[in-house]
């Protein structure tokens, strides 16, 4: 062939195109490089024998004495295969015991199926909420498939670690062994038990389970013994990870994440239709047939903060709500393989009104947040105090501090470690003897990446600005955890 | 999860045990013997071949009234050649597979070689086994 202008133009063309730009080098590296905050989803390769944590900065608050015990992801990668979402790591139970003004820090793996199988084969092969898995998976039932990562609750001398689509996995409290999945009654068994229950002001816990449109609604004492279980439909399949409540009311926000079509990974089922709107159903407690829907403007969530109705009423609960679920199908993909970026807006704390003329509002915040939580000591009644997680921006996916949001005065008090920390879900914990919202302390770890170890702080509710009352630190780090439970 | 895991819960509630007659000079004995983790009401074994094990007439069955401690099934005059067991435990006697709301299986489900499936019953390929002689089987129901 002889060579002509135009095989050399297109030679020229292609040539380009291909050629390295400063640009795309400094992209290439950036995706190469471990991202700063990897740490969020390194592997633990085994349980953490208890050991003390060393006080840091500040002084033990008189009278803070209990254990937070906080679930997540902590292994994910194995030789061969590897869970490649950020939700489907194996479950780590960790408990700080703080105690006469030292912190004792324990985590163990929750010994499961899944990670039994997967530990002989050396290999991640089950399906999860976004990680594919392969033949190899041994799944009989749902709790065949349980990473058991997700949060956890307590129930006297035990702890149930929650997952999504199955049964509670119950450990031991003070050893952290796993002992067995719970069957509430004989002909509920392997019904899901989601990762949210919610506690009323009558001492009862309320948690419900999701099979596409269908619910189960679980009534408990607080020891964990069933009252009794109702079946529910909800007008609209959407994803539901998370349900709130009041003293009277249960309420199921239906984003317009939906049902689409069966097979794995979960999240491949669900299509986003934002065209659909958020709908929010509220229920009757005592009368699960007695039912509203309101209609709100389209957002996504995971999390709410625990919902009050007011005397003429009127229902309100916060939102962490997102713009759309790029983030639960993308960016928790990207957060486990450690690099580049992580593709999805942070969410915004916002505030839902159910007025009683059937009109419902969305009051933004303006705050970046996730993790609400409120005040034990109002769960299902009027509060004005919401704390979260905040700080996360497209740069730095993970939060770095903790806020409070005033829905009183509107204010939001925040404070924030810089980018050398991740900061994770805060607890509520009432300081004894007293009775205002203020009077309470957040518990919290994070991971401090310039020591490269996980940290416990306290912060006065009533003072978040001014940083943590007491830090400690650990000698280790634990990859960063979901949800945690306060026990007294 | 619970949407494709119910997939589990038909085939396994439709186990047909029906007896078919055998064809051939049967020369092998299998002896099936039964873990339960409940001594109550019955398991119900059926048996299978390579052509009938995914969706066909089970070729044998058995019922073992183990609140009266019949763990063991036994299954003679067979072909030699390559078997597949399902069997659930009606821990409560009322000739069924109960499911819970969700239609997953609330009662004790096995299959030959102990096999596990993956999000459905165990295939072929797991609980495939051959029958040569006297052939034992123990399995795991609970």
């Amino acid at each position: 062939m002889t060579p002509s202008r135009r095989h050399f133009l297109m030679g020229a063309a292609a040539l380009s195109a291909a050629v390295a730009t400063p640009e795309r080098v400094r992209a290439a590296i950036a995706r190469d490089v471990a991202a700063p905050w990897a740490l969020a989803t390194a592997d633990l390769d085994a349980d953490i024998a208890p050991r003390a944590m060393r006080l840091v900065q500040g002084r033990a608050p008189v009278g803070l004495e209990g254990t937070l015990f906080r679930n997540g992801p902590g292994k994910f990668r194995r030789p061969g295969g590897s869970a490649t979402h950020w939700f489907d790591g194996d479950g780590l139970m960790r408990s700080f015991s703080l105690s006469g003004g030292g912190v004792t820090l324990a985590a163990r793996f929750a010994d499961t199926p899944k990670r039994r199988h997967e530990t002989a084969l050396d290999a991640v092969v089950t399906p999860g909420f976004g990680t594919v898995g392969d033949a190899r998976g041994r799944i009989g039932s749902n709790d065949d498939a349980s990473s058991a990562n997700t949060a956890v609750m307590v129930t006297g001398e035990k702890v149930w670690a929650l997952w999504e689509g199955g049964s509670p996995l119950r450990m031991d409290a003070a050893t952290l062994a796993t002992e067995d999945f719970v069957t509430l009654r004989p002909d509920l068994k392997g019904m899901p038990f989601q990762a949210h229950p919610r506690f009323a002001p009558d001492g009862t816990v309320w948690n419900v389970g999701t099979n596409g449109d269908q619910v189960i609604v679980w009534h408990m004492q607080a020891s964990g013994a069933l009252i009794d279980a109702r079946m529910l439909r909800l007008p609209r399949a959407s994803y539901l990870h998370d349900f709130t409540a009041t003293d009277r009311h249960l309420i199921f926000v239906l984003q317009p994440w939906v049902f689409d079509r069966a097979g794995m990974p979960f999240s491949t089922q669900f299509a986003w239709q934002p065209e659909l709107g958020t709908q929010v159903l509220v229920v009757d407690k005592a009368d699960l047939t007695q039912t509203r829907l309101y209609e709100l403007p389209t957002f996504s969530f995971f999390h709410l903060g625990d919902g009050w109705a007011e005397p003429d009423g009127t229902i309100r609960f916060d939102v962490a709500a997102g713009a759309d679920v790029t983030f639960a199908i993308e960016g928790a993909r990207a957060l486990v393989a450690g690099r580049g970026p992580v593709p999805g807006e942070p969410c915004i704390l916002k505030l839902v009104t159910l007025h009683p003329d059937g009109r419902a509002e969305l009051a933004s915040s303006g705050v970046t947040a996730e993790f609400p939580k409120g005040d034990p000591r109002r769960a299902g009644l009027a509060r004005s105090l919401t704390v979260h997680v905040a700080g996360e921006r497209g740069s730095r996916p993970l939060p770095d501090g903790l806020a409070i949001q005033d829905w009183n005065t509107g204010r939001s008090h925040a404070f924030s470690f810089g980018d050398t920390q991740i900061m994770e879900e805060a607890v509520f914990v009432p300081r004894p003897g007293t009775t205002a919202e203020r009077d309470a302390w957040l518990v919290a770890p994070s991971i401090n990446l310039a020591e490269g170890v996980t940290e416990l702080h306290v912060f006065d509710v009533a003072a978040v600005e001014d940083g943590p009352v007491a830090t400690w630190r650990a000698d280790v780090a634990l990859p960063a955890g979901f949800h945690g439970a306060w026990r007294g | 999860m619970t949407r494709t895991l119910s997939l589990i819960a038909a085939p396994l509630a439709a186990l047909v045990l029906s007896a078919a007659p055998a064809l051939a000079e049967p020369t092998s004995t299998l002896t099936v013997t039964f873990e339960p983790g409940a001594r109550t009401g019955a398991v119900m074994v059926a048996l299978y071949d390579a052509r009938t094990y995914t969706g066909g007439q089970a070729l044998r069955g058995a019922r073992l009234d183990v609140a009266t401690g019949q763990y063991t099934a036994s299954f003679e005059g067979l072909e030699p050649g390559e078997y597949g067991i399902k069997a659930f435990h009606d821990v409560n006697g009322n000739g069924r597979m109960d499911t819970n709301p969700f239609g997953m299986p609330i009662e004790p489900y096995a299959f030959s070689n102990n096999a596990v499936g993956n999000m459905g019953p165990a295939g072929w390929d797991r609980a495939r086994f051959t029958v040569d002689g006297a052939t034992t089987q123990t399995i795991s129901i609970r």
